[in-house]
């Protein structure tokens, strides 16, 4: 059950070079595999099976759940509200266990290596939460790239990237509590791209996003589409989307479906 | 390898980020001080008029008492880190630790490093303002000496505050405790009146944690108050209760994460 339009191939470059960049930093006891050293078969992302039941006496919200993010692709999964969207992406993300099944990167669970598998996927949760109120935007994102452990002298340049990528040059100095909606959502999509991880999940992004910031945000996934990334984009069904997928897949009862 | 580096980074990010945030409150430092101006004059009225047996004169009360009130804030700025890992949970900021490579535990040893900072200088400034205002006397040969004992004493607090914030993270509230605690340890901990005129049974309690041991021990460097137990007998009880607390508070954070991710809790509060 994966997307189709490119191989499960490695290339040289992006992804590989990314790994062991990664490998790098964390020496050789948190050596990074990318498919060629990992588990046969490993893909960038996948879910095995994954269950998971909120109470004893309710239905699962998610039964059997297989679903694979191939190199290069973006995947979309939607949903009626309360259908399981969020759920899936919090296991994905390695938030949350699933009572069956498995979440992995590159064959790992985010249980085995958990650093590891925080930095190579980035979450974009729904809705506005998830930054400090009292904190500028420069300093949100400083905060952000040093918690996600990036190289000291790496970590200017990815803030300015990040400020010039996603339109907040005239922001940087302003306070969140003081921002729009909008602003704030691109601020997140900002702090979900600015450390380049290969896998990237969203939530509802366009949540509060005007025409330029879908465009931001349309032009971010290209560019990690371009380092042969991976992307998992998940909303309700009924909301307008101008963006194409290589697959597309219902949750309905649990379960996925092509949409 | 730049891990050791980039750890430190992230450490020191957390504490600006708490600097930032706490700097934008423009009059919390001045309302602060204003307090620890009030419980100093309150206590140095107090010490004028009260006399107990074992302190010779009203400033050696006021003395006893000055130590106490700056330990307080100390005590407050162990247990915060429950709370501030409630305010996380309840804005959503928690999740950015959760999806850090730097992860939830090192965040929230991270996350109580400011305030542990700020109560060593609000202890220092306590102090100051004893001896400016209220002719407090310090004994200044063996004031540098409190810096290394207070952290070993920090070492021994630290771990109760990661247990009541495990216990905030499992049971979501953990935090409405630790008002309860504090009290009772500043009962129990010889902040504000010796021990020896507590019944037998709390002077068992007081000295089985780590406060009355710190209190005593600041009380001997900073006033040069008289000690029960040895110097280094009461310095090996913290160094004892360091040693044994924070592995254990450590593996209980990480059980109530654990637990909060099995149950799909983790980030809700």
């Amino acid at each position: 059950m994966s997307g189709s339009r490119h191989a499960v191939a490695v290339p040289e470059e992006g992804v590989a070079a990314r790994a062991d960049e990664v490998a790098a930093e964390q020496g050789p006891a948190l050596e990074l595999h990318s498919s060629a050293a990992s588990p046969a078969g490993a893909f960038p992302m996948a879910l095995r099976g994954v269950g998971k039941r909120w109470h004893k006496k309710q239905a699962p919200v998610l039964e059997g759940v297989d679903l694979t993010l191939d190199l290069g692709t973006r995947t979309w999964v939607g949903g009626r509200n309360g259908a399981g969207k969020t759920t899936l992406l919090r296991i994905a993300a390695g938030l949350i266990d699933p009572d069956r099944g498995r979440a992995q990167v590159w064959g790992y669970t985010a249980r085995e290596s958990r650093a590891r598998y925080q930095r190579l996927v980035s979450f974009l949760p729904a809705g506005d939460r998830g930054l400090y109120a009292r904190l500028t935007v420069r300093r949100q994102l400083e905060f952000w790239a040093r918690i996600a452990l990036l190289r000291r002298e790496e970590v200017g340049d990815r803030i300015e990237e990040a400020i010039e990528a996603f339109d907040l040059a005239e922001l940087a100095e302003r306070r969140v509590d003081r921002m729009s909606m909008g602003q704030r959502q691109r601020l997140r999509i900002a702090m979900t791209f600015m450390t380049r991880p290969e896998i990237v999940l969203l939530d509802e992004p366009l949540t509060s996003l005007d025409a330029e910031g879908a465009a931001v945000l349309e032009r971010a996934i290209e560019q990690l589409l371009d380092r042969h990334g991976a992307l998992l984009w998940c909303s309700p069904i009924g909301e307008r989307l101008e963006q194409e997928f290589d697959s597309r897949w219902l949750l309905e009862g649990g379960r996925l479906v092509p949409a | 390898m730049n891990g050791p580096r980039v750890t430190v980074s992230a450490f020191t990010a957390v504490l600006r980020r708490d600097l930032h945030v706490f700097v934008s409150y423009r009059t919390r430092f001045a309302s602060q001080l204003l307090t620890a101006v009030f419980s100093l004059t309150l206590f140095y009225y107090v010490s004028r008029l009260v006399h107990v047996s074992g302190f010779p004169s009203p400033d050696s009360y006021f003395a006893y008492v000055v130590v106490g009130i700056a330990l307080v804030s100390v005590l407050y700025s162990c247990f915060s880190v429950a709370e501030l890992v409630r305010q996380e949970l309840v804005a959503g900021t928690f999740e950015r630790l959760m999806l850090s490579p730097f992860g939830p535990i090192r965040g929230m040893v991270a996350m109580s490093l400011f305030p542990l900072l700020y109560s060593f200088v609000l202890g220092a400034v306590t102090l100051g303002l004893g001896a400016l205002i209220f002719g407090l006397q310090l004994h200044w040969s063996t004031v540098p000496l409190s810096l290394p004992a207070m952290v070993l004493a920090l070492l021994a607090f630290l771990p109760f505050g990661l247990i009541f914030a495990a216990l905030t993270i499992s049971t979501k509230q953990g935090s409405v405790g630790t008002s309860w605690v504090i009290a009772l340890i500043s009962i129990v901990g010889g902040l504000y009146f010796p021990i020896s005129l507590l019944p037998g049974w709390a002077q068992t309690a007081a000295e089985l944690q780590p406060f009355t041991a710190a209190t005593e021990v600041l009380r001997h460097l900073l006033v040069d108050s008289p000690q029960e137990a040895s110097l280094g007998e009461a310095l090996a009880k913290l160094l004892g209760f360091a040693a044994v607390l924070l592995p254990a508070s450590v593996y209980a954070v990480h059980r109530a994460i654990r637990y909060g991710q099995r149950r799909g809790t983790i980030i809700e509060y």
